[in-house]
């Protein structure tokens, strides 16, 4: 679910805010553009020769650069002095919020402004849709949630508000009064989906998502728990059809076919906290004279964050209302999703707009990040698989997955679905039924997080299936092996994968593995009296991409041939920088020395409009907008679903490819003097970049400064920039330049001539992926598979993980030791949720205000096989294989890894997470 | 209130007046604006804020700046993440910490440079046997916590470094 999009610059007109998205370089430097454009020109680029990161020497030396490093005497033209904001948050969602008690905080801990919701609703600011609920709980109101925002205290001095700050830190300055019991809510989303196969994998579906659509049930319980059946008295015809294949399925599942084997399971998982380093923070300035607002924020969604202030402010009194916003993005100490659509803007921009003329600084601590912060939704799975005992074949597949949504919607929904359509994992089952519902609860708000609710599915799945090995029995590996989709095999939602599908490569990759081959032995030898061994495996897909992904990207290449990027995602560690540049040099042959993320107002050139839903759009509505030639589905996405190298990437590798075609070809020929007319001038995909000189046939090499000072003297194409946008496949148009018709992935360009202005490309035709595709569950899957020894002391219960190797398929790596590094601590990640980490979601949890490192443990380099964690990458398909997402599947298979070896070693099944020492120690007892 | 006196990578800071229980963290990024220190936890458990102290007899630790407070540095020489590089030239730590692609968000990284730095300092001061070397990073590196990279790249440079010089490092 996303907030509804709008004809974008009209909206920006009728609600009377201009937006500028992120700053110009300004004249007193440093700027806060000059901090975040990286590496930065005449700088050293470790990123040259692949030496290290674009970010490598100011994150070594300590540069401001998130956007907690900044102050207001950090930005120029501001006032010197900062204020502080302090967010105070609600430790009790059972009880009646009758205020807080700042009598105590008197003399200099008074603080300056009090914001609450009645001043919210005085205001008359508008909560965007995506964040529905109350901004304050109000007084009188039992607060919607733990964690939820009571009031905002914002101090003159840091002084004032470090102190309140400590005297809030024990709860006892909020007042509540009668037990109410929590508020309930509806649930959040439930969807049912179910696939039946025909009877030869060539065969079209009897029933599938693809072919029916997504279904709902119509009725819900008294609870807020649907009722998924008995179908019959389901009224809603779509529901009832599926309900009826779905309730065929599960009757299968009885276990009363006794060639059937029938393993019925119930699985849990915890609610986690994304623990990004750096705690949400944020810097607001609202000069109410010019009724300028300046914002400098640290997200992973800038686009979406933007529309959010704004349509918060868009029906605002005029003394809460800017005329103009300008929001900074910079770069993020960690994200893993956490910091996607995070409501923590929403209150920087309270506490600027209500301290007018003064500069505040909003930051968490970490008991606030636990308390406030978006968390991973905990599961409850139910699962039911029937396996043929004579072919060792999965015939039919059955769950109902119940999530906790906490306090508010957020990506509920999406993480229901994607969790749903991720139920079968690297299978081919023939009949699935699955049915979801995301709850509201009193629990902490959760939302985005790596894995995005598939980590919990397919460790149910994967841990499943080793049980169902050994219960045939069949080696683990052959039985995956066995049931392993095929390349052109059907997902549960009726759709094939248009990318890459190498599972069973990956399958022989890990069934190879000495730790695999050796796993009988190693159980076997002797080892220090009261440990016990084991060795696990698992083997994953994972979708990236959300079905309605865009990125921008913007290149110029100055006289010099030096290359400045720019980019609509912004930087949370993930490499994003270096990708962009190392995409680009494949097709202009030199590394950028410029590369500025998060940018939005770098691309006002193409005149970008949107309109609609681009999930929900119909086919109708998309062929009459798209005959607006500056009309795209979505402008900006959110970095996040592993859609960093895939999408992020992929417009500034579109506009570098135009100006190789249209500038840099165009100035070779010239050099090595082949007229237009020569069959070779049209050979220009037959050249190649080799040690940053580009190579042709027998001419002589050329230099890329030569190429570019001959491309600028002639005024061919110096810069371009594009939009591109994804609905599982790219959208593609033709836009005439240099009187030819060039075909791109990308829906929108601009192009600049010499040192001219960039001026936009109409485009002539173009191909949106159909609307049909938002049925598609992915198109766009990476597998990765992973293998564990563990050795576990029987005495105490302490495990340790001996030896690991994680095998992934990443298409072309752009970056290889950046993917490594993903895996790394994808692994680090997957260890900490299996082993270590875990919140109560309700009473005593994070919610409370008390929950710090302390008590919420991550894994450590200790808890690690530092020495013996062995990554592989496969090798691409081609040499042109588009790069694939990865971020999220690289922690998936570690945790179900882990639990098949922890059974290995103990004989023992672990069916809820995290599996602690103490467990483990009774199971061994 | 306190008066306090502090060299930060060479150079004197102060007498400036501060509150008794103001965090050494909160002095140097909201009193002097050195960012490069960073806020992780506020409980001393990642040791993302940490510093290096020079003591008098020539030998460094690392110490949390979080919940410490800023008087009971008084008098002290410390170094952060801003005083490694010498003008434009980065240190060999800082170098290898780029070379090995150890950090991805980087918010953890001041606080590994300088672990990684006064396990340098210590070991040039006391050498180890090549067979401790591994344990030897593992144990000085341990208190710190990152959520991106699974640590293996922070200790494969450490390492390269120890290696790359063994007659000034090892036994």
């Amino acid at each position: 679910m996303r907030a509804s999009r709008r004809e974008f610059m009209t909206w920006v007109t009728a609600s009377g805010i201009s937006l500028s998205l992120s700053r110009l370089a300004a004249a007193q430097e440093p700027s806060f553009a000059a901090r975040e454009t990286l590496p930065g020109r005449n700088h050293w680029n470790p990123a040259s020769g692949g030496l290290g990161r674009i970010d490598g020497s100011p994150k070594v030396t300590g540069a401001k650069l998130y956007a907690s490093d900044f102050r207001a005497a950090d930005m120029p033209g501001w006032p010197q002095t900062t204020s502080h904001a302090l967010l105070v948050r609600a430790p009790d969602a059972s009880r009646v919020y009758l205020g807080l008690d700042l009598a105590r905080l008197d003399g200099p801990l008074k603080p300056t402004v009090v914001v609450t919701a009645d001043d919210v609703t005085k205001a008359n600011l508008t909560v965007p849709d995506f964040y529905a609920g109350d901004l304050f709980c109000p007084v009188g109101k039992t607060p919607l949630y733990l964690g939820q925002p009571l009031a905002m205290l914002i101090f003159d001095s840091f002084d004032a508000f470090d102190r309140a700050r400590l005297a809030f830190r024990d709860g006892t300055l909020v007042q509540f009064g009668d037990e109410t019991g929590p508020v309930e809510g509806e649930n959040y989303g439930a969807f049912r989906f179910t696939r039946v196969a025909g009877p030869t994998p060539q065969s079209p579906d009897v029933y599938s998502p693809i072919l029916a659509g997504w279904v709902s049930p119509g009725r819900m319980q008294h609870s807020p728990l649907p009722v998924w059946e008995p179908y019959a008295r389901e009224t809603s015809k779509p529901y009832g059809k599926a309900a009826r294949y779905g309730e065929a399925i599960r009757a299968e599942l009885t276990g009363t076919d006794p060639d059937l084997l029938v393993l019925d399971r119930r699985f849990e998982t915890q609610s986690v906290d994304p623990m990004f380093l750096e705690t949400e923070s944020g810097l607001g300035w609202y000069d109410g004279r010019s009724r300028k607002l300046e914002l400098v924020l640290g997200i992973q969604s800038p686009y979406e964050g933007a529309e959010a202030i704004a349509t918060l402010l868009s029906k605002a009194k005029a003394a809460f209302k800017p005329k103009h916003i300008e929001a900074d993005f910079a770069y993020m100490g960690g994200g893993f999703g956490g910091r996607d659509h995070t409501p923590f803007i929403l209150y920087v921009t309270l506490a600027a707009i209500f301290f007018p003329g003064r500069p505040v600084r909003l930051a968490h601590d970490r008991f606030q990040q636990f308390q406030g912060g978006i968390k991973r939704h905990a599961f409850k799975m139910h699962t039911r698989i029937g396996i043929s005992r004579k072919t060792g074949k999965i015939t039919a597949f059955a769950a109902d997955h119940v999530l906790d949504g906490g306090g508010l919607q957020n990506f509920s929904t999406n993480v229901a679905t994607v969790a749903a359509a991720a139920a079968i994992g690297i299978y081919d089952i023939p009949k699935v039924d699955v049915t979801t519902v995301a709850l509201h609860s009193r629990g902490v708000t959760a939302g985005s997080m790596r894995g995005y609710g598939t980590v919990q599915t397919m460790t149910a799945l994967e841990t499943l299936i080793d049980e169902a090995a050994a219960a045939l029995p069949l080696d683990p590996i052959a039985f995956r092996r066995r049931n392993a989709l095929a390349p052109d095999g059907r997902t549960m939602m009726g759709n094939r994968y248009t990318v890459s599908v190498r599972t069973l490569e990956l399958l022989d990759k890990l069934e190879a593995h000495p730790i695999w081959t050796a796993r009988a032995a190693e159980k076997a030898r002797p080892k220090r009296d009261g440990i016990v061994v084991g060795t696990g495996v698992a083997c994953v897909t994972k979708d990236y991409g959300t079905g309605a992904d865009c990125s921008m990207g913007r290149i110029e290449i100055d006289p010099q041939g030096r290359i400045s990027i720019a980019c609509d995602q912004p930087e949370m560690g993930n490499g994003m920088g270096t990708a962009l540049a190392s995409r680009v040099a494949i097709h202009i042959g030199g590394l950028a020395d410029e590369v500025a993320l998060g940018q939005l107002d770098a691309f006002g050139a193409l005149a970008l409009v949107t309109s609609g839903n681009s999930y929900t759009m119909d086919q109708a509505t998309q062929d009459a907008v798209e005959k607006n030639s500056r009309w795209v589905p979505a402008i900006s996405s959110a970095t996040a679903a592993s859609n960093g190298a895939h999408v992020g990437t992929h417009a500034a590798a579109e506009a570098a490819r135009v100006i190789f075609r249209f500038g840099l070809w165009p100035a070779a020929l010239a050099l090595w003097n082949i007229p237009a007319t020569d069959h070779r001038a049209e050979q220009w995909a037959e050249a190649r970049w080799q040690e940053g000189r580009l190579v042709f046939a027998d001419l002589p090499p050329l230099s890329l400064p030569d190429l570019a000072a001959k491309a600028h003297a002639a005024r061919l194409v110096t810069g371009a920039m594009t939009h591109c946008f994804s609905r599982w496949a790219f959208a593609s148009a033709t836009f005439p330049i240099q009187d030819k018709r060039y075909r791109a992935e990308a829906d929108a360009l601009a192009v600049r001539h010499g040192a001219g202005p960039f001026e936009r490309v109409a485009r002539v035709a173009v191909a949106f992926p159909p609307t049909s595709n938002n049925r598609i569950g992915t198109t766009f899957g990476a597998q990765c598979g992973t293998v564990v020894r563990v050795e576990i002391d029987r005495t105490s219960g302490a495990i340790r993980i001996a030896k690991a190797y994680s095998v992934v398929e990443c298409g072309r790596a752009l970056v290889p030791e950046v993917v490594r590094g993903q895996a790394q601590g994808g692994f680090a990640m997957g260890v900490g949720y299996t082993l270590l980490e875990t919140l109560p979601l309700y009473e005593g949890g994070p919610g409370n205000g008390q929950w710090n490192l302390g008590q919420y443990v991550v894994a450590r380099g200790s808890d690690l096989p530092l020495h013996d964690l062995e990554i592989e990458l496969l090798p691409p398909v081609s040499a042109d294989e588009p790069p694939k997402g990865i971020a999220e599947v690289v922690m998936i298979p570690v945790v179900p890894a882990i639990l098949n070896a922890i059974f290995d070693a103990t004989g023992h099944r672990f069916y809820s997470l995290p599996v602690t020492p103490t467990m483990l120690k009774g199971a061994l007892a | 209130m306190t008066a306090l006196v502090i060299t930060i990578n060479g150079r004197v800071h102060g007498p400036t007046e501060v509150r008794d229980d103001l965090t050494m963290n909160d002095f140097l990024r909201e009193y002097l604006g050195m960012t490069g220190t960073k806020f992780g936890c506020g409980a001393a458990q990642c040791l993302s804020c940490a510093i290096i102290v020079d003591e008098p007899d020539g030998t460094s630790s690392t110490s949390p700046t979080c919940i410490v407070p800023a008087v009971s540095f008084n008098g002290k020489t410390i170094r952060t993440v801003e005083g490694h590089a010498k003008g434009d030239e980065l240190s060999v730590l800082q170098k290898a910490f780029i070379h090995h692609f150890a950090f991805q968000c980087g918010y953890c990284t001041p606080g590994f440079l300088n672990e990684g730095q006064v396990l340098l300092e210590r070991l040039a001061r006391t050498p180890v046997a090549r067979a401790d070397v591994e344990s030897t990073i593992a144990e000085a590196l341990d208190g710190h916590l990152c959520r991106c990279t699974g640590y293996v790249k922070y200790h494969e440079a450490v390492r390269s470094v120890i290696l790359a010089e063994p007659q000034r490092y090892l036994l």
